[in-house]
């Protein structure tokens, strides 16, 4: 099965050069008819993102098919070919089934899990569909493809944890209520980061929102676009004693909770946890306010070495995650080897079908007082003798497909049947 | 017949508690499957023990206190199997197994009641209660324990396996909440109901017997407890060291009734 892929990502090439050769969409459908009309690669498909550019593709001498396409990107790009060239890696047949289901399932990206490769990647195999590029085999690669990458998905928690600050923060607060429906929230301060923040807590429920910052049309304003309610500044120990979660972003040069303020709003808590998300620096919660019962406060460096964990436990999922593309490689493989010999098979059957129905319907006309029992039983004799004949045929494509070798076998069955070119 | 059908469950729950403790650590999927496994078809051993020690009986097997220890076993088993699909907390197991283990083993080997006559269907009824109190109150110490831990991961601020696997500690909260409030108005009667037929049986409330003695400690501990939560709105780590407390104390109470001479056949 003469499948490849050949390109360049974030492993092996600078950003220098990867984004001289991204392509856009109008570009993309010219190469695409370009490479096609050539006639070295009999299906491709063209992925280009900012972090990796490949050919896949189905041809009869990968090499040279190789070079060709990327010869004719480079003139597209104007970027000289040998620096390129060498910068290439190449994968065949099982190797290439591997890289298209890594690199849809997202184990081959820079930030391992990510969500938005998969799209690119239908988007990819879109374009090359309409560019009519695609064929019987790229077609059941990448549908395979986008089945192993939601596998991957569901199976293992690659994409669970989150990678960003702010999403992480967002966790911690479920490891802390469980839910955060009706939890309420209080921002002290207006960054963008927490702003962020707040609006990922009041999509998973969070609700209601106080606004505190010492400029109070700000507070407004900032209570407005996030449909929460301003309360002033010195209110803060009265909000405190209200509030579930707090997201702190002041510019400050001292800590406006202090140990002492959080001390003593804590008895009317009755008990109630109260977390502090304190992004700003200089830092606005006071280190000691740990000590305190039921309280929670993390820093910005808090939630970096969280996200880092994250990361990490990212990475013990994609071994997970590989070892599942690996299986659905193997199963994948096996049923690769059948996809060449599919449209012989099919004109085949649709030959001996088309001469059986035809021979049947003479017969019968010359039958007129044939009974219901005996036309079916006409119909079944010949349905028998067809698969009959069919089944040494058929069975000797796939095998011979599975082995490597089905073109001459091809080229036979065309011959002796007379299915007409392929 | 049964004490080979009880060897060979307890086998199973020591293979279990092994399993489900590796997979707290490693987190691979596989060894919870089999600690699943291994707790399903120890806990099948121990329904067929407990039928065929009921047979040779004649009787419910909660005449002695290993009997009943064994069944509240035998109820702890089944309840985790299922808390652990219904709430998905797959690493229930290695919190609860190995108390279930250290009980089972304590109720082994079991010897019949000597020298007491049980009498009465109130006997019966101080003896369930207090079982399925017991049952109710090792999921309260499972759940103080894994909330103390998850706390310990959320201010250390470096989240490690149990950060991950542990569910959050408002979840873990209410679990302990709910276990007491259940578990409590049954250790409550069981007790009452023992102390009233201490009383007609024994002759006085205050015939010394080391279990009932040192179980209104215990009592008085989870009592303590959920006043505390009810009325005192304790929450959290407060709660969770009581939580673990009154299990000591229950835990001490039952070896007690087990290893020293006493009226509750040890």
């Amino acid at each position: 099965m003469p499948l490849f892929v050949a390109g360049l990502s974030h492993r092996n090439a600078p950003v220098a050069l990867r984004e001289q050769l991204a392509v856009d969409e109008d570009k993309l459908r010219e190469l695409l008819r370009d490479i096609g009309a050539t006639g070295v690669v009999r299906e491709a498909l063209i992925l280009s993102t900012c972090n990796r550019v490949e050919v896949y593709a189905v041809a009869d001498v990968p090499g040279e098919a190789r070079t060709a396409t990327f010869r004719r990107l480079c003139h597209h790009r104007g970027v000289g070919p040998d620096s390129v060239e060498t910068a290439l890696y190449t994968y065949v047949d099982g190797e290439a089934v591997r890289h298209a289901f890594r690199v849809a399932s997202s184990l081959d990206s820079m930030m391992i899990g990510e969500p938005q490769i998969l799209g690119q990647v239908k988007d990819a195999f879109a374009l090359a569909q309409s560019c009519e590029t695609v064929g019987p085999a790229l077609h059941t690669l990448f549908t395979q493809a986008f089945a192993v990458a939601k596998k991957v998905r569901t199976e293992t928690e690659i994409a669970r944890h989150a990678v960003s600050v702010s999403f992480a923060a967002v966790e911690l607060a479920k490891k802390i209520f469980a839910g955060l429906d009706g939890k309420a929230v209080l921002l002290v301060g207006a960054g963008k980061m927490s702003e962020l923040a707040a609006r990922h807590l009041i999509e998973q429920g969070a609700f209601p929102l106080y606004v505190a910052n010492r400029t109070w049309a700000r507070a407004q304003e900032l209570a407005r676009a996030l449909s929460g309610t301003a309360v002033p500044f010195d209110e803060l120990t009265t909000a405190l004693a209200a509030v579930d979660i707090v997201i702190t972003s002041t510019g400050a040069p001292a800590p406006v909770i202090t140990r002492e303020t959080v001390d003593r709003v804590l008895p009317a808590r009755r008990g109630r946890p109260l977390f502090f998300i304190d992004i700003a620096v200089p830092r606005d919660v006071e280190e000691a306010v740990d000590m305190l019962d039921g309280v929670y406060r993390y820093d910005i460096d808090d939630l970096k070495q969280v996200v880092d964990a994250n990361i990490r436990e990212r990475g013990r999922e994609a071994h997970r995650a590989e070892a599942l593309v690996e299986r659905e490689v193997a199963k994948f493989v096996t049923r690769l080897g059948d996809v060449e010999v599919i449209p012989t098979i099919v004109s085949l059957r649709e030959r001996l079908e088309a001469i059986r129905a035809g021979e049947v319907k003479r017969t019968l006309a010359r039958l007129p007082g044939a009974t219901l029992e005996t036309r079916e039983a006409i119909e079944a004799l010949s349905s028998a003798i067809v698969n009959k004949i069919l089944h040494a045929p058929i069975t000797k494509l796939r095998e011979s497909s599975r082995a490597g070798s089905p073109r001459s076998w091809l080229e036979l069955v065309h011959e002796l049947f007379g299915l007409g070119r392929k | 017949m049964h004490q080979t059908l009880l060897t060979l469950a307890i086998i199973g729950y020591v293979v279990a508690t092994g399993l489900a403790l590796a997979y707290l650590v490693q987190r691979e999927e596989l060894l919870h499957r089999l600690a699943s496994l291994a707790t399903l078809a120890a806990w099948v051993l121990h329904t067929g023990a407990l039928l065929a020690l009921a047979i040779e009986l004649g009787r419910p097997p909660l005449a002695s206190l290993p009997e009943a220890l064994s069944v509240a076993v035998w109820v702890v088993v089944v309840l985790e199997m299922w808390l652990e699909r219904r709430y998905g907390l797959s690493v229930l197991g290695a919190f609860v197994l190995p108390v279930a283990l250290a009980f089972s083993l304590q109720s082994t080997p079991m010897r019949p009641l000597i020298g007491q006559t049980l009498s009465g269907a109130w006997v019966w009824v101080h003896i369930g209660l207090a079982l399925v109190g017991i049952a109710a109150l090792v999921f309260n110490f499972a759940g103080a324990l894994m909330y103390l831990l998850q706390e310990r991961q959320l201010r250390a601020k470096r989240p490690g396996a149990l950060y991950y696997t542990l569910p959050a500690l408002a979840t873990l909260d209410r679990l302990t909440y709910r276990t007491l409030a259940l578990g409590f108005p049954f250790l409550t009667t069981g007790l009452l109901l023992g102390v009233l037929w201490a009383g007609a049986a024994w002759g006085s409330v205050f015939a010394f017997d080391p279990l009932a003695f040192l179980s209104y400690v215990a009592w008085a501990v989870y009592a303590a407890t959920l006043a505390g939560r009810a009325v005192g709105g304790w929450h959290g780590r407060r709660a969770a060291y009581f939580a673990i407390l009154g299990f000591a104390a229950l835990a001490i109470t039952l070896g007690a009734g087990l290893f020293l001479p006493g009226k509750h056949g040890g």
